[in-house]
């Protein structure tokens, strides 16, 4: 005995018949397999873990969300803005597959977006940015709402920026902040050092943020007011520059965000009559200088120290530098490791290499690739 | 390589009759291939980054078809496959072997998508981007597949609007053609569970096909078929 079926049950099964069909679009599995192959892969080299050891993780866990809870509970809130947080479960958006012009908008989660080996960005909840330069120079706008960044370091300046109508704040390695508020545009940096300017001005930053410190600009990137860490740098008529060293971020006492001021004083463009203290770390174009003379003393060792017949080789490096407030290089790692003869010459010429004098020093990471 | 003693074992196993050449060899292979997968899995434990790009060389069909098939969205596609194989890098050392390798390789598949559209219910809005979730490609295809195509898009909204357990024994059975016992396996529920829900999945969907203009029209098609093979005059609208 056959049973009829219904017409809908007919067509639901056509349908699941279509379905399975249905041919799943292609996708670049080459460029996935490159990207998944850059991750290293764990090795199951644990024993297997007792009871009472895994129960060690969860109660550290525990153990440390009381302990920032204290904290949170016992201190004044802290006046910069945390790093950009953001649950593990949202996957960051692929930066590098938004065309110019795509418009995106944050909505109760902040959003990510990830552009791989160069920067990851966080519009904040509810906020609103475009992408306005997708190429070598990446920039952002920031329409409405707050944007944190953490900007891989590149050798190359300003290869990630971040544009609020006229002010560009625009980066090195680093990690910071910007949001609009109102008809101002607010800049923490956390990490590293941002130089914000008006818009499609390069070659004159009117102020730089260095970490922890936090600045307030007016919407054309042409005045504003720093706090921390920060220098204020202007031209002035005959082209020469003047610059004017703000107090250490310790000594000048935080103002809370809601008093952060559209009607403070402005920064003075006159260089100070004082005597210059030291400024707490090397400015940018020493910190340059500084790389170049290690880039070429790397490129000799290379040179020097690798033995070749008639093939090309090439070798990709991350040089981390960290200088002593009196200009002394302290350490020198490079990420991957270099061979021992071209790591010994390098590290034995770095040593005669100093920086400018200030108070905290700097430690600085770039890519390198060398080849001969 | 340790194939061979095992395909032998296989081979004279239990009281069976000794089986004659072809099914050896039909044996030999399917246990070739398991010892193949395992080899494979060790080998990715032990950290070889070849043994995972095989790995992925061989699922990555699977896994997308699946995703494809769980969501219903070809933009999201590449972004989730590519985190269901981060977790298979991450997670293959927990592997115990104590299910089949693809019945783990759906469970992550599953979970990484519904943990996506957990994230998704707050997840911002992409302004500009095209509603049409078969990009804009379809235009271009003759009518009977642009029309098939329209169909498979409705389809894909209406298992959208199930509940995430619905959906997924749904897809599992239905679509990807695992057994309940399977489907259990996969979503960590009782068998009987898994058939319960099939049934509403199934009876859900009958309910939500009438709203659906696309598949409604599949509907009456099949009910005009059978109207005119028994004699009775056509549905009204589709005389035409």
């Amino acid at each position: 005995m056959t049973v009829e079926r219904r017409p809908e049950e007919r067509a639901l099964d056509r349908m699941i018949l279509e379905l399975r069909e249905h041919p799943a679009p292609q996708l670049d599995w080459d460029r996935m397999e490159a990207r998944l192959m850059r991750e290293p892969l764990p090795t199951a080299d644990r024993a297997p873990r007792s009871f009472w050891s895994r129960l060690r993780l969860p109660a550290v866990g525990l153990i440390a969300v009381a302990a920032v809870a204290t904290i949170v509970v016992a201190r004044e809130p802290a006046p910069l803005p945390a790093k950009p947080t953001a649950k593990l479960h949202d996957a960051p958006l692929n930066g590098d597959s938004l065309a110019v012009g795509t418009r995106l908008t944050a909505g109760n989660q902040p959003l990510i977006v990830e552009h791989a080996g160069r920067a990851r960005w966080t519009l904040e909840p509810h906020a609103t940015a475009f992408v306005a330069d997708a190429g070598e120079f990446l920039t952002v706008k920031l329409e409405n709402g707050a944007l944190s960044a953490a900007v891989v370091p590149n050798p190359k300046p300003e290869t990630f920026a971040v544009e609020v109508e006229g002010t560009r704040v625009a980066v090195h390695g680093t990690a910071f902040r910007v949001e609009r508020v109102a008809e101002r545009v607010q800049v923490d940096v956390s990490e590293g050092t941002v130089a914000v300017e008006p818009s499609g001005t390069h070659s004159t930053p009117a102020f730089l943020l260095r970490r922890n410190s936090r600045g307030n600009f007016a919407l054309d990137g042409k005045t504003g007011n720093v706090e921390g860490n920060a220098s204020a740098v202007v031209a002035d008529g005959a082209g020469r520059q003047s610059h004017r060293t703000l107090a250490k971020a310790a000594a000048v006492p935080r103002a809370p965000q809601s008093a952060l001021a559209p009607t403070k004083p402005e920064v003075s463009p006159e260089p100070s009559a004082q005597v210059q203290p030291l400024p707490a770390q090397p400015s940018i174009s020493d910190i340059e200088k500084g790389v170049s003379s290690a880039v070429d003393l790397m490129s000799r060792c290379f040179h020097d120290q690798t033995r070749t017949t008639d093939n090309r080789v090439s070798a990709n490096t991350a040089l981390t530098l960290t200088v002593a407030g009196d200009g002394t290089i302290q350490s020198v790692t490079f990420a991957p490791p270099l061979a021992p003869g071209v790591e010994e010459c390098a590290v034995s010429g770095l040593r005669a290499l100093t920086f400018t004098r200030s108070l905290e020093g700097v430690t600085f990471t770039r890519l390198l690739e060398l080849s001969r | 390589m340790v194939a061979t003693p095992l395909i032998g074992r296989l081979s004279f196993a239990g009281s069976q009759p000794v089986p004659d050449d072809r099914q050896t060899n039909a044996l030999a292979g399917k246990l070739r291939a398991v010892t193949d997968l395992t080899d494979l899995v060790e080998r990715c434990k032990a950290g070889d980054g070849s043994a995972f790009r095989e790995v992925f060389r061989n699922h990555r069909a699977d896994v997308a078809r699946l995703v494809l098939r769980m969501t219903g969205r070809p933009g999201d596609l590449e972004d989730l496959v590519q985190d269901v194989f981060l977790q298979v890098y991450r997670s293959i050392k927990d592997f115990r072997g104590q299910s089949r390798f693809s019945t783990w390789l759906y469970r992550l598949t599953v979970n990484v998508v519904l943990m996506q559209r957990r994230a998704a219910r707050s997840r911002p809005v992409l302004q500009g981007a095209s509603d049409d979730a078969f990009g804009p490609d379809v235009h271009d295809l003759p009518d009977d597949q642009l029309a098939r195509t329209r169909r498979v898009a409705a389809f894909y909204r209406l298992l959208d609007r199930m509940s995430d357990k619905k959906r997924a024994v749904f897809v599992l059975h239905e679509l990807e053609g695992l057994s309940p016992s399977e489907v259990a396996k996969v979503v960590c529920a009782p068998v009987l569970t898994v058939r319960t829900r099939l049934f509403y999945a199934r009876r859900e969907l009958l309910e939500m096909l009438r709203d659906e203009p696309a598949l409604e029209f599949v509907a009456r098609e099949l009910r005009n078929e059978q109207q005119s093979e028994s004699g009775e005059p056509l549905t009204e609208g589709e005389s035409t």
